[in-house]
């Protein structure tokens, strides 16, 4: 009796194990004919940390071609209406700018929306109570990624863009949760922060392996020969 | 010539001390700068020579010295000012340096792993701004000179576009 436990439960965990080796990042990905011929719009989202991280990701997206990554989704935490309110000065922006030559195929749905998640940990919380804190952060993440697309048919994005802090880490954990139960989950691209020189902050570290592409830019990062690539700052 | 000084959210009481003391003043005047405004963020300094006036101290003496603690933005203050001396906050400095203005940064060395002296050093290297620190201070302004800076480049946007477009095969 407790043998075969034991063999149900080792083959159920060397089940689980396979299905996150084959989840894992891989260096070369199929490229799907149909997408190549066929130029399509690619819904983004963006975590946006705070101070410095949101001002890093809306200098990234602010280069982007918005009609070719459109609808956008801006998640930041609770309570950080400031990057809520400079995610909207972009967005107006980048709407003044194309204005003055018009965008073909305009539809009906709004081109963005604004998503607020807990945070995963407050600055100076003390660590015993994280756990919690983290677990609510990930409810929310999980009910925007996997519960709400089940309803609306609509993944919650196409690619993820993600730099620092702790809460983004809770946005990845629920991006492997669709993965490994094969639902649609999003690219994601992790650029470490241009005040990153010498030493990766602790979510570069932690979602190193598990992100699509892990972009620094400061080339001493990766003299450690880990995964990631430099072309030089990005902001 | 304007000189601004600001220390972003942060406390850093010796540098907002250091840069209201006579020996920076004296400088800052010796080399033609007239106004001179304080951003202290929630740094405590010596309140005794100034007078409260709504939201900003003004020196009495000279009502050219001014600090304030927070505005919501300091585009203007950065884009007015002849030099900057700040923290070593990457908003602050991308910021500045972004404008082409001279910049002192002075890392906050009671902070324990400060990785923003990583940024600050790793600049200095390359020439875009000076480093220093508190008690340099008054030497630093002194021996400022714009040859010695070289000008920041411009933001390139194309880079990450380039990328996310290969990554999505768009490209």
């Amino acid at each position: 009796m407790v043998y075969t436990i034991f063999l149900i439960l080792s083959l159920a965990l060397l089940c689980v194990l396979l299905r996150f080796v084959y989840i894992m990042p891989r260096a070369r990905k199929p490229i799907s004919a149909e997408r190549r011929s066929t130029p399509k719009t690619f819904s983004l989202a963006v975590f946006l940390g705070s101070g410095g991280h949101t001002s890093e990701a809306l200098t990234l997206l602010s280069a982007l071609d918005f009609t070719r990554y459109s609808p956008r989704s801006y998640v930041y935490s609770q309570g950080d209406i400031l990057s809520a309110k400079k995610a909207v000065g972009l967005e107006l922006l980048k709407t003044a700018e194309s204005s003055t030559h018009p965008v073909h195929g305009a539809d009906s749905n709004p081109p963005y929306s604004l998503v607020c998640i807990p945070r995963a940990r407050r600055v100076h919380q003390p660590l015993i109570t994280t756990p919690v804190t983290a677990a609510h952060s990930l409810a929310f993440s999980l009910y925007y990624f996997a519960l709400a697309p089940a309803f609306t048919g609509k993944p919650f994005a196409d690619v993820l863009i993600l730099n620092g802090p702790g809460t983004c880490c809770m946005l990845c954990l629920a991006v492997y949760f669709n993965k490994f139960f094969g639902l649609p989950a999003p690219r994601m691209i992790y650029v470490e922060s241009f005040a990153r020189v010498k030493r990766l902050s602790l979510s570069g570290k932690l979602l190193r392996p598990f992100v699509d592409r892990f972009i620094v830019q400061w080339p001493d990062l990766l003299n450690d020969g880990g995964r990631g690539e430099c072309r030089g700052w990005l902001v | 010539m304007y000189a601004f000084v600001t220390v972003g959210s942060t406390r850093f009481d010796q540098l907002v001390q250091k840069a209201l003391s006579d020996a920076v003043i004296d400088v800052l005047r010796a080399k033609g700068y007239s106004k001179i405004v304080v951003q202290c963020g929630n740094s405590e300094f010596d309140t005794k020579h100034f007078e409260c006036k709504g939201e900003t101290w003004v020196r009495r003496d000279d009502e050219d010295i001014q600090v304030w603690r927070f505005k919501p933005s300091l585009q203007k203050e950065y884009e007015q000012a002849d030099l900057v001396i700040s923290h070593a906050g990457s908003g602050t400095i991308i910021d500045v340096l972004r404008l082409r203005k001279p910049l002192i940064v002075i890392p906050n060395e009671t902070l324990l792993d400060n990785h923003q002296e990583e940024l600050a050093s790793a600049l200095a290297q390359l020439r875009y701004l000076k480093r220093s620190n508190v008690s340099e201070l008054p030497k630093a302004i002194k021996s400022l000179q714009s040859s010695d800076l070289v000008p920041f480049p411009v933001f390139n946007g194309s880079r990450f576009r380039e990328m996310l477009d290969e990554e999505m095969e768009y490209a």
